[in-house]
């Protein structure tokens, strides 16, 4: 992922991604996430910012913090609702973009029926 | 508090480099010191490093003159400071004996992660020799860290790893100052932004607070500085 400092602040960037790790399981319940200055090196942003990222998440009840044990994917996440909800961000900028081309509901629709014949394998999945 | 300026002005013959600045530093903060060529940069840093006395204006550094606490303060200068023969260790060994906190393990470490091979400086390229330079300054047992122009003129791949490295260095009571005029790479590094502009502070600002208002601040610097002229990377 690249970040994008003309697109709001670096830390919601940065929650929304690794909010992506969990959806798409490359972060588990219960596991533990990266230190923060490993993170910022990761990413070459701002430990502070990352400090806020993992506040965030918190806040979110995506995961806590156990003092001097890290931060950990809370057990109890809903990683279904997590998905579900970036895909709605992601449908959302597809609307959004159909509209602006001037659009249909049918016509984006059919669109997407387009791609996911021309592409059948990752419709698929 | 690490610094407190209040009112800073300096000139240079009939040049007015500095012309009333106010600046706080606070630990744990990186801050991006921005501007083009000629805005103040350098003066203002070396007036912190206590290098320069200001004509008019309060500078406490470390609830002191700025004067008194160099060991505290770390500053890379613009310019190559290195002499030719020396090595890793042989700079190694200078610091150590200059520096009583230089801190051996950080230096090595430092020197992994900026990838600087073992050989005599005139046998490094530019970038490696501003890799090694940073790496020595970063070692130093400091509060305050003011690099100045630490990625001008480097390649991409030294600029990578010195944003790095300065994450490797960063802790929570230590501040940075980083003056440079390469905003859009630097900027995810910044908490803080100030521009200066002709000797002036222009903004004085949290980078993500420009960020919440839709603008990046490389944004923000190419409508302050847009009239300028001078490219921005």
């Amino acid at each position: 992922m690249k970040l994008d400092p003309s697109r709001g602040p670096i830390y919601l960037q940065l929650a929304q991604e690794i909010t992506r790790w969990i959806a798409r399981g490359d972060l588990q319940p219960g596991d533990r996430l990266p230190p923060v200055r490993e993170l910022a090196k990761r990413f070459r942003v701002n430990p502070n910012t990352v400090v806020q990222v993992y506040g965030e998440l918190e806040r979110q009840g995506i995961t806590h913090t156990q003092r001097g044990r890290g931060t950990f994917v809370r057990e109890d996440v809903e990683v279904a609702a997590l998905r579900r909800a970036l895909l709605q961000e992601a449908a959302a900028s597809f609307l959004e973009e159909a509209r602006a081309l001037g659009l249909t509901l049918e016509e984006a629709m059919a669109a997407l029926q387009e791609v996911v014949h021309a592409r059948p394998t990752e419709g698929d999945r | 508090m690490l610094a407190q300026l209040r009112g800073i002005v300096k000139t240079y013959g009939a040049v007015e480099a500095l012309r009333g600045v106010d600046l706080e530093l606070r630990p744990g903060e990186i801050v991006g010191l921005l501007g083009p060529n000629g805005s103040g940069k350098t003066t203002l840093l070396k007036v912190i490093a206590g290098l320069l006395l200001p004509d008019r204006g309060g500078v406490t550094v470390l609830g002191g003159s700025p004067r008194r606490c160099r060991g505290a303060v770390a500053y890379l200068p613009e310019l190559p400071y290195l002499p030719g023969w020396m090595r890793t260790a042989q700079v190694e060994t200078l610091f150590r004996r200059i520096f009583p906190g230089f801190r051996v393990d950080s230096f090595r470490e430092l020197i992994g992660v900026l990838r600087v091979p073992d050989r005599p400086v005139r046998g490094l390229s530019k970038g490696e020799r501003g890799r090694l330079e940073l790496a020595a300054i970063l070692a130093l047992n400091a509060k305050l860290y003011l690099l100045d122009e630490p990625l001008g003129g480097l390649d991409p791949v030294s600029r990578d790893r010195i944003l790095q490295s300065v994450i490797a260095a960063w802790h929570k009571e230590a501040g940075f100052v980083i003056a440079t005029h390469l905003v859009a790479e630097a900027e995810p590094l910044f908490d803080r932004v100030v521009f200066l502009r002709e000797g002036k502070v222009v903004l004085d600002a949290p980078a993500e607070e420009l960020r919440e208002k839709g603008k990046s601040v490389r944004d923000v610097y190419l409508e302050v500085f847009g009239d300028v002229g001078l490219p921005v990377a």
